[in-house]
């Protein structure tokens, strides 16, 4: 997502390393993706599903970004 | 004895010859009070690199190099920031990329060496279409 768009950042953490952020976020499985501090994505979900979640788009809705 | 088999390194090898533009691969390390991952990644991104010729690593003092940490907004360490041709991917990894994290990091390494991002064109666009920041935090562990 970060290559396709200059406005996005991606961080992967190895979420043992970083037990301060693993609470803070309240990681209690993983993957875990924090979006924003606020949009929380808990497992792998499929290439779709997890753009429509990061991205919080209603389900069937084009996304509403602005 | 290096940390990938030869079969591992094989392997690797033929996927790292997609790439046609240099990546970077800085590593941000802390000498001293710093974590034994430090040292973990710079033996694998190290083993990385010398499978083709296009990847370079560069060593970053997460204390003493204060410019590239606020450069590259770097606030922990171990940190690997991704360049391509010299250009910040705006991927990057903390910790050491064992396991489940050294795939990622090798994925990353074929997007910032290829400029080909694999994914569906639906999905594309909508990602294309974000008109703010947005910054994503995936957590994972090495098993």
């Amino acid at each position: 997502m970060a290559a396709a768009n200059p406005l996005i950042t991606a961080d992967a953490v190895e979420a043992t390393e970083f037990m301060d952020l693993t609470r803070k976020y309240r990681v209690t499985g993983v993957p875990k993706t924090v979006v924003n501090e606020t949009i929380e994505i808990l497992g792998g979900l499929p290439e779709q599903d997890f753009v429509r979640a990061a991205l919080e788009m209603p389900d069937n809705e084009p996304p509403t970004t602005a | 004895m290096g940390l990938l088999s030869p079969q591992d390194e094989a392997v690797l090898k033929q996927h790292l010859s997609a790439i046609t533009k240099p990546v970077t691969l800085l590593l941000f390390t802390q000498t001293f009070g710093g974590s034994e991952s430090g040292t973990v990644a710079k033996a694998i991104l190290g083993e990385i690199a010398a499978l083709n010729d296009k990847v370079a690593v560069v060593e970053k003092n997460f204390v003493l190099d204060t410019e590239d940490k606020a450069k590259y907004r770097v606030d922990k360490a171990p940190a690997i920031v991704i360049l391509s041709d010299g250009d910040d991917t705006r991927m990057r990894m903390y910790g050491a990329p064992t396991g489940y994290e050294f795939v990622g990091l090798v994925e990353a390494i074929l997007v910032a060496g290829t400029g080909k991002i694999d994914l569906d064109p639906q999905t594309l666009a909508w990602i294309q279409a974000v008109d703010k920041p947005l910054h994503l935090q995936v957590f994972s562990t090495p098993t």
